[in-house]
């Protein structure tokens, strides 16, 4: 066996299963509190990577940054998350809020309207083309290696910021006044209302933090890929979703666990399937069929019970 | 004189939810042209025997036998062939369609013209067409003018929460069932409304024919109708025998009441 | 017990406690005054006959009025995306099932239809053979797609049938290098270069040849389906579906098999795309794999939705508006007048009393013009520019509206503050809404006519058709046609 293939894939399958869990994560919370599909989710991701890109060059570009590379980093991702987490509560009240009521497919293709409405004003506003983040001239190139094991700067980045944002969330959801007031809203809605809870605040905050995890997603893409366009959205909203339903929509370390499914099956597939990188995105979905099969509440979901 | 039919038996069944005993060994029968009520404490598993009885669940152990053939494997469609219909304590209708439309869908199983058939007008499709509406009007019918005239054509939604109860019994009955199964018909109406329904169930047995094995809470009804009564608690059968036998029994007193009433007594 | 009185003693008295006031619900919202009340009850009184001759014949006549061009522009691509939607209803409208893999059906339909006549494989099979085979197997398909499906509950079937309409992209797009198993190299699908060349329809020798031709055809297959699809949903079969999209549980006690009708409605929606994928196909002379992808999936759930899901004129209509706007958008000076009007229109519609509405346009029209004016008397260089918008309406544009010379970053920053205020508006009532909405509107002309007009025919379109179903949803989730619908969740 070629390990240094085998490792070289592994690490861009982390890097991009990291990426993968923060989208699914924004899905999974929304889905396990509305259960609604948030279709824009991935456009969101999206606008975070162009907000990052904007911040890079407002603060002096990637070669000569006003100050130092890592707060430079830094700066990004907070004006990423913070421009994102906004979006999200605003694609919540003004497209969202008014449907909760409503049949359940009409906030769906309200969802799918607002996603087309993102990706069309970033074409309208940035243009079709590739726009490039030149991660290497703000934080290194160097790759750096243990043993066989090789990764650049930007991956480690990626996936060590995953595990602390996924560490925070956690955190949130299980310590904190409102990630009580979450869980119990995503429970049953009606009752958590009966019983004290501003239902519309916690999803606020709900939609807040899934948008700002993608908005990190998007600037995490923009260093470890370069370049980015308005396009993007769409496909890693896609595999977010599936990371979602794989890992068991509704929770939090399933999307985890379905993301990193998802990045390193994408990885492998492209190193090792015949016309695997032709292919991958048909691989991943034959394993999304396949867990949907087996387990349809996914890897660790709780299997609802059916009330009749 | 022989015994008569067993139309419905269930033989020693048993049901657990993740180790939760919902139903446990239990044995009860209902003969042709009989009404028997279940009764019992919330949580005795009144509605989950329902759910056994329509294959809506497989029960783990035991067997449940239809006039002489065993149900249990079927899908509840093919339970609804065979003669089985029922109603739901928490009512479900067809809400955005119109209330005959709802008496119309249930006699999908009776008919067997396909879609291409329909779409075509080929004559079978438009006999069965007649036949599906004529059965549907008679079976509204059985409810005097409450769901006749202008009421067709109106929406399930609109109908009021008795009139709601009515038409999934009206439903039910045109699946052409040999029993009925009613989850408390009874439940939440007033008191004009219950008395009504109890000489309704009366008139399922004396003029529809049907043999009606149901679920109510309310003692009034239960009284009025029952040819014998069963009483469960946690998914036992405790009593069984007329309803004054079954109301004055000592261990159906304690499972309504609790223990200590039935000490100090 | 206290004797009541039996309800059916006085029945013409409406008493406490019994239903006549719920039961005359529905007469009392729907009795609507003025025109759109005669026509809408006109419309209940036809009978269906009548009600699909209102749309058919009058459309009969439009080769006669138009161009070919505009035909095929306004006509048959209204048509196309109606007989899609068609399909797509019986999934979505009556069955309730959430496919998102629909338009797939649609390709698959071209492409088969493709490799069974045209130069790809040297094929050249009579319509009246082909275009049956292609609906079969795609009904086929849909089959095989929904039988791993047939398991999976809303959200979870739309996740797994919006994959396989990816995956169908993918295949399509790669399928040139394939390697078969026994038949070596096959070209199935020529890849990103689509298949070309794919012959008109023949059916025993008349060949569809020209826009015309096609017109007839297409609204002949139109009028077929919309038929047949109002009797199958007068059938058994169609009230098992509604009943199964309703209450699935119930729908499988009442003798309804819900999973075998799930798998018909499926395989029924795939056929009849795939129909129209074969038509559509032979029509475009040609199958490409960027045709088949998301924009067109969302432009006909728009068609569906924005007409009323499970309503046949609904689709009618959905898809007159969903095609013939967006083409109307193409001309800058059309674009111009629609925008315009549009606003107009609404503004009219919603501003009461008359008074007010005078007051608005007015100061409406003064903001503009001073605006203007300060502009011109101090940066010059705002107002310099000539106005896109062509024909009558450039002269009191180019006076009204901020035309600066390089507008390109100011007008991306127009519409993002445009997009704010217009979510701001919606938040205020009364007086100081109609306050809001004078600056706003007018940014709204400075945007459209800086920064929207140069984009008619990409993003603008596309991003019109996303507020458009936003506002849609949040104006009339059931849609134009549709009947409000009660969900109990």
């Amino acid at each position: 066996m070629n390990w240094s293939l085998f490792f070289d894939l592994t690490v861009s399958g982390l890097t991009l299963g990291s990426l993968y869990a923060l989208i699914a994560l924004g899905y999974s919370m929304v889905y396990g509190i509305l259960k609604l599909l948030n279709f824009a989710h991935g456009d969101v991701y999206m606008i975070g990577a162009f907000i990052g890109w904007f911040a890079l060059h407002g603060l002096g570009g990637p070669i000569s940054p006003d100050v130092g590379a890592w707060i430079v980093t830094v700066l990004m991702f907070l004006a990423a998350m913070v421009g994102c987490g906004v979006l999200g509560v605003v694609i919540e009240r003004f497209a969202y809020r008014p449907l909760r009521n409503a049949p359940r497919i009409a906030p769906l293709i309200s969802a799918l309207g607002v996603s087309f409405f993102l990706q069309n004003s970033a074409l309208l506003l940035f243009g079709a083309a590739f726009r490039d983040y030149d991660s290497f001239d703000l934080i290194g190139s160097r790759t750096r290696h243990v043993g066989q094991v090789y990764y650049a700067t930007p991956q480690i980045l990626t996936v060590c910021g995953a595990i602390a944002l996924m560490v925070v969330l956690t955190l949130i959801v299980a310590r904190t006044t409102v990630g009580k007031a979450m869980r119990a809203t995503s429970f049953d809605r009606e009752a958590a209302a009966m019983m004290g809870i501003d239902v519309d605040r916690v999803i606020s905050v709900t939609f807040f933090l899934g948008s700002a995890l993608a908005g990190a997603a998007g600037v995490m893409f923009g260093l470890v890929f370069g370049q980015i366009y308005h396009y993007m959205g769409f496909i890693a909203g896609l595999k977010g979703f599936t990371a979602a339903v794989i890992g068991g929509i509704g929770s939090i370390p399933g999307a985890m666990l379905g993301g990193l499914v998802v990045g390193l099956l994408e990885s492998y597939a492209t190193g090792y399937l015949p016309q695997g990188s032709t292919f991958q995105n048909l691989y991943v979905f034959a394993v999304l069929i396949a867990v949907i099969l087996v387990r349809p509440s996914g890897l660790l979901g709780r299997a609802a019970i059916q009330k009749v | 004189m022989s015994a008569p039919a067993r139309l419905l038996d269930l033989r020693g069944v048993g049901k657990s939810f993740g180790g939760l005993r919902v139903i446990s060994n239990l044995d009860m029968h209902v003969d042709e042209a009989e009404i028997v009520s279940v009764i019992g404490p919330n949580g005795a598993g009144k509605t989950t025997l329902f759910n056994l009885v329509t294959g809506i669940f497989r029960p783990d152990e035991g067997d449940i036998v239809l006039d002489g053939r065993s149900i249990v494997g079927l899908e509840p469609h093919q339970i609804t062939n065979r003669g089985v219909a029922r109603t739901f304590q928490t009512l479900r209708l067809f809400l955005n369609m119109t209330v005959k439309e709802n008496v119309m869908a249930a006699q999908y199983g009776r008919t067997r013209s396909t879609v291409v058939e329909a779409m075509l007008r080929l004559p079978r499709a438009r006999r069965e067409e007649r036949e599906i509406a004529r059965l549907a009007e008679e079976k509204l019918a059985f409810f005097g003018s409450r769901l006749m005239g202008y009421r067709w054509d109106q929406p399930a939604y609109s109908l009021s929460y008795a009139n709601r109860r009515r038409l999934e019994i009206a439903r039910a009955m045109a699946t052409t069932p040999r029993i009925l199964l009613l989850d408390e018909p009874a439940a939440g109406m007033n008191p004009a409304e219950t008395h009504e329904i109890t000489e309704l169930i009366g008139k399922l047995r004396s003029e529809a024919g049907h043999t009606i094995l149901v679920i109510e809470h309310d003692m009034h009804v239960v009284e009025g109708i029952s040819d014998r009564v069963v009483a469960l608690d946690h998914g036992e059968k405790i009593a069984e025998g007329t309803f004054d036998e079954v109301a004055t029994n000592e261990r159906v007193v304690e499972a309504y009441l609790g223990p200590r009433h039935t000490r100090k007594k | 017990m206290v004797d009541l009185p039996s309800p059916a003693d006085r029945p013409d008295e409406p008493r406490v406690g019994t239903d006549e006031w719920v039961a005359s619900h529905g007469e009392r919202t729907a009795r609507r005054t003025g025109v759109t009340g005669f026509i809408a009850r006109v419309w209940d009184r036809l009978p269906p006959f009548g009600r699909l001759a209102v749309f058919v014949v009058p459309t009969a006549f439009l080769p006669f009025l138009m161009s070919e061009e505009n035909l095929t522009r306004y006509a048959l691509y209204t048509l196309f995306y109606a007989l899609m939607g068609l399909g797509l209803n019986v999934v979505v409208g009556y069955a309730g099932l959430l496919d998102l893999g629909y338009i797939a059906f649609v390709g698959f339909g071209a492409y088969g239809y493709g490799i069974l006549a045209s130069p790809q494989f040297g094929n050249h099979f009579q319509a009246e053979l082909a275009i049956p085979a292609v609906a079969i197997a795609t009904a086929v398909l849909g089959l095989l797609v929904g039988l791993p499906s047939r398991r999976l509950v809303g959200d979870y079937l739309a996740i797994v049938t919006l994959f396989f309409g990816q995956a169908f992209v993918v295949f399509v797009n790669n399928a040139n290098r394939i390697d078969f198993p026994h038949f070596g190299h096959v070209d199935l699908t020529g890849g990103a270069n689509g298949l070309s060349d794919i012959y008109p329809p023949n059916f025993f020798g008349y060949e569809i040849n020209s826009t015309r031709r096609y017109f007839y055809f297409v609204l002949a297959a139109f009028a077929l389906v919309l038929t047949a699809l109002y009797f199958a949903n007068e059938s058994r079969t169609g009230r098992a579906w509604r009943a199964l999209r309703e209450d699935p549980l119930a729908a499988e006690t009442m003798t309804v098999p819900v999973n075998r009708l799930k798998l018909l409605a499926f395989a029924f929606g795939a056929g009849l795309a795939g129909f129209t994928g074969a038509i559509y196909g032979s029509f475009q002379t040609g199958a490409f794999p960027g045709d088949y992808d998301v924009g067109l999936l969302i432009t006909i759930y728009a068609v569906v939705i924005l007409g009323g899901t499970g309503s046949l004129a609904g689709v009618a209509l959905g898809a007159i508006i969903i095609n013939c706007a967006p083409e109307l958008l193409r001309s800058e000076h059309n674009a111009s007048l629609l925008f315009y009007g549009v606003i107009l229109l609404t503004i009219l519609g919603k501003v009461r009393p008359w008074r007010v509405l005078g007051v608005f346009l007015g100061g409406l029209v003064a903001f503009g013009f001073a605006v203007h004016a300060i502009a011109d008397a101090a940066w010059p260089r705002l107002t310099a520019a000539h106005a896109h918008s062509t024909g009558f309406l450039k002269g009191p544009i180019e006076d009204w509206v901020l035309l600066p010379r390089h507008p390109v970053k100011i007008a991306d920053y127009g519409y993002v503050i445009l997009i704010a205020a217009i979510l701001l508006v919606t938040r205020l009532d009364g007086w100081r809404r109609l306050v809001a909405l004078v600056p706003t509107v007018y940014l709204g002309a400075f945007v459209w006519e800086n920064l929207l007009i140069t984009q008619t025919a990409g993003a603008t379109r596309l991003i019109l058709l996303g507020a458009l179903l936003v506002a849609l949803m949040n104006a009339r989730p059931q849609g134009l046609l549709g009947t409000a619908r009660v969900e109990i969740v």
